[in-house]
């Protein structure tokens, strides 16, 4: 994996937790319960310098409910704005969610590690997402489509319960429009006027049966998903160094001090998100 | 060039001279609980009751709450204010060795990547004057962990207790310059160096307990999933936490937020493994189990730690063994770590 550059920073006031001030600019409801935030960092300054790479994170904060980490979901070749998409399940995007455009919010980061883009070169690329898992992964794939010719073949399959869990409709449409890029999507059970796949994302993966030959898998979901998706790969002929996942994990400071995000020595925020099923197959299977 | 010696009864004119300087901090009590706290200028009776603090002095780099910003909201939106520095540096007079060592594990995770600046700001400014163990607890396993009751490896200045004496160790750049400032001190002679040397075997032999940690590291990386294992060990364990929350190399921390009107404060408080919500999201919980989270914390002193910076996070202070209300014990669990074929079967 890419290595974190430490020399990469936008520290406010030159600490680590101190947040930026950014400005939400849109606001786009994936899913009932699912949103995603457009933003703009305050700084114009900053907003000008900023980087990030794709599969990085950041540290969002409703200042006086707490912070969260999220993936920026948008891609590092779009860069009018900034993009992170959540699920309403706790304090943190409960309090956003509350929040209209306009509103300010902390951002520091980014953190961690990012897709390793130079190994991913000329190879194929599999898209295995589920849920609102889709937001680390289509940060990826829009770089790949904007630099389409340096990757192979690309396929995307993508899941969710039911097709008003669906997050990012508008992408999927323009993935599916793509004659690029073998788009499948899929629900969980059969739903009135759904006319594409029917099953859970393991299982039309394997269906779909990509050729592991010269290719990489990327997995992004819930754990449950991530979990069932990794035998499904091995049978299909996948090394575990073909099989790359970026991880979620209760987390506060970011950087590898506070401790909670460790699957065995590995901090989440540190090490990852982005991980090698080689590199924590020790310990996944009763720690993630 | 010889060592300098302090009579123990000038003890407070030295740490008055410090104290123009540095907060001074020493042991003290606070409703019976003994931690390092600031010197009130006369009392050195610490010298007789002292054997080592129950809150370690970790809590004077990484507080157990900590203000790391404040924030106000006006009409131009938010204001982010870092808190003030401190206004002197600190010195903790008469840390342990044991604890000194874990001062230097702690700085691996706070200087690591990203470098921590509140805990670093206060650790890089501060002098630690060691004070060597006379009386080990029967729960200290110190010289099984790579340091000993008199070990000056981590610290500025180590002072030996020998009768009316202690004998000041020079150790650092840092300790030099001061005991070259420091005013009253004598000279140490020869038999003031033996009498050093035999202290210190003294205490060496009195610290009983042993622990044999070779090969853990793989013992139990092999015994990772060996749930049977893990559930006996937790069997007992009520998860109150003591064992981390006053685990001197244990430095996790959760940051939570409070705001009254249009004011508020992000602040740091400490955390520990032993809790379900440590690691709880809102779908689900990775250690939701017992014995999982008693896996994390033996796994990460005795595993995880090692992998990382190559020596175990336990100093063999003794005092998640001192302090357990259930009687757990870390070095009988390590000794139980099933060896690679057991944990295969």
């Amino acid at each position: 994996m890419t290595v974190a550059d430490t020399k990469q920073n936008f520290f406010a006031q030159g600490n680590v937790y101190l947040p930026h001030i950014a400005v939400i600019e849109k606001i786009i409801e994936e899913t009932p319960g699912v949103r995603t935030y457009h933003f703009n960092l305050k700084d114009e300054k900053l907003r000008k310098e900023f980087t990030f790479e794709s599969g990085q994170f950041a540290q969002y904060s409703v200042l006086g409910t707490g912070e969260a980490p999220f993936c920026i979901s948008s891609s590092p070749t779009r860069r009018d704005h900034l993009e992170f998409a959540v699920q309403k399940v706790g304090k943190v995007t409960n309090a956003l969610n509350r929040l209209g455009v306009g509103a300010e919010i902390g951002f520091r980061g980014p953190y961690g590690n990012s897709f390793p883009l130079e190994a991913l070169k000329g190879k194929n690329l599999v898209f295995v997402g589920g849920g609102i898992g889709l937001a680390p992964l289509r940060s990826l794939i829009w770089n790949v489509i904007d630099n389409r010719d340096i990757y192979n073949k690309v396929d995307i399959v993508y899941g969710a319960r039911s097709p008003a869990d669906l997050c990012f409709k508008y992408d999927l449409e323009a993935w599916d429009k793509d004659k690029t890029v073998n788009m499948v999507t899929a629900v969980d059970r059969e739903a009135e006027g759904w006319k594409g796949k029917v099953g859970m994302v393991p299982k039309i993966l394997e269906e779909t049966a990509p050729s592991a030959k010269e290719t990489v898998a990327i997995v992004c979901g819930p754990p449950i998903m991530i979990r069932f998706t990794f035998p499904v790969l091995e049978k299909l002929g996948f090394k575990p160094e073909q099989m790359l996942t970026t991880l979620e994990k209760r987390m506060k400071c970011g950087i590898g001090k506070c401790g909670r995000c460790n699957i065995g020595n590995l901090y989440v925020c540190r090490d990852g998100p982005v991980f090698s099923y080689a590199q924590i197959k020790d310990f996944v299977s009763s720690e993630y | 060039m010889a060592n300098k010696k302090v009579s123990k009864k000038d003890i407070a004119g030295l740490l008055e001279q410090w104290s123009q300087q540095f907060a001074v901090l020493v042991p003290s009590k606070e409703s019976g609980v003994a931690a390092m706290a600031e010197w009130d200028g006369k009392d050195t009776s610490f010298l007789d009751w002292y054997r080592n603090t129950v809150v370690p002095p970790k809590a004077s780099f990484l507080p157990p709450m900590e203000e790391m910003f404040r924030f106000q909201k006006g009409e131009e939106g938010y204001n982010i204010e870092p808190p003030p520095k401190a206004e002197r540096n600190q010195l903790i007079f008469g840390i342990r060795p044991c604890d000194a060592r874990a001062m230097a594990i702690l700085d691996m995770t706070f200087k690591q990547t990203l470098e921590d600046p509140y805990y670093l700001s206060k650790r890089n400014s501060a002098v630690l004057v060691g004070l060597g163990c006379t009386n080990p607890y029967e729960s200290c396993f110190c010289t099984s962990m790579g340091t000993s009751p008199t070990e000056s490896a981590n610290v500025d200045l180590m002072l030996i207790d020998i009768g009316d004496e202690f004998l000041i160790e020079e150790v650092t750049e840092k300790g030099k310059e001061l005991i070259a400032k420091t005013k009253g001190l004598k000279e140490a002679a020869k038999d003031d160096e033996a009498k050093a040397t035999q202290s210190k075997k003294t205490a060496y032999d009195r610290v009983t307990r042993k622990l044999n940690t070779e090969g853990i590291k793989d013992k139990l990386l092999a015994s990772f999933d060996d749930e049977g294992f893990w559930e006996k060990t937790a069997a007992k364990c009520i998860g109150c936490g003591i064992c981390t929350l006053l685990c001197p190399t244990c430095y996790c921390f959760d940051i939570s937020d409070e705001m009254v009107k249009q004011e508020g404060t992000r602040f740091r408080s400490w955390d520990s493994c032993s809790f379900p919500l440590y690691t709880k999201m809102p779908m689900e919980n990775p250690r939701q189990e017992k014995w999982r989270r008693v896996r994390q914390k033996v796994c990460h002193k005795y595993e995880f730690y090692p992998m990382t910076f190559n020596v175990i996070a336990c100093t063999g202070c003794g005092r998640c063994i001192r302090l357990c209300p259930v009687n757990w014990d870390i070095t009988r669990v390590i000794e139980s770590v099933p060896t690679k074929t057991e944990a295969r079967k």
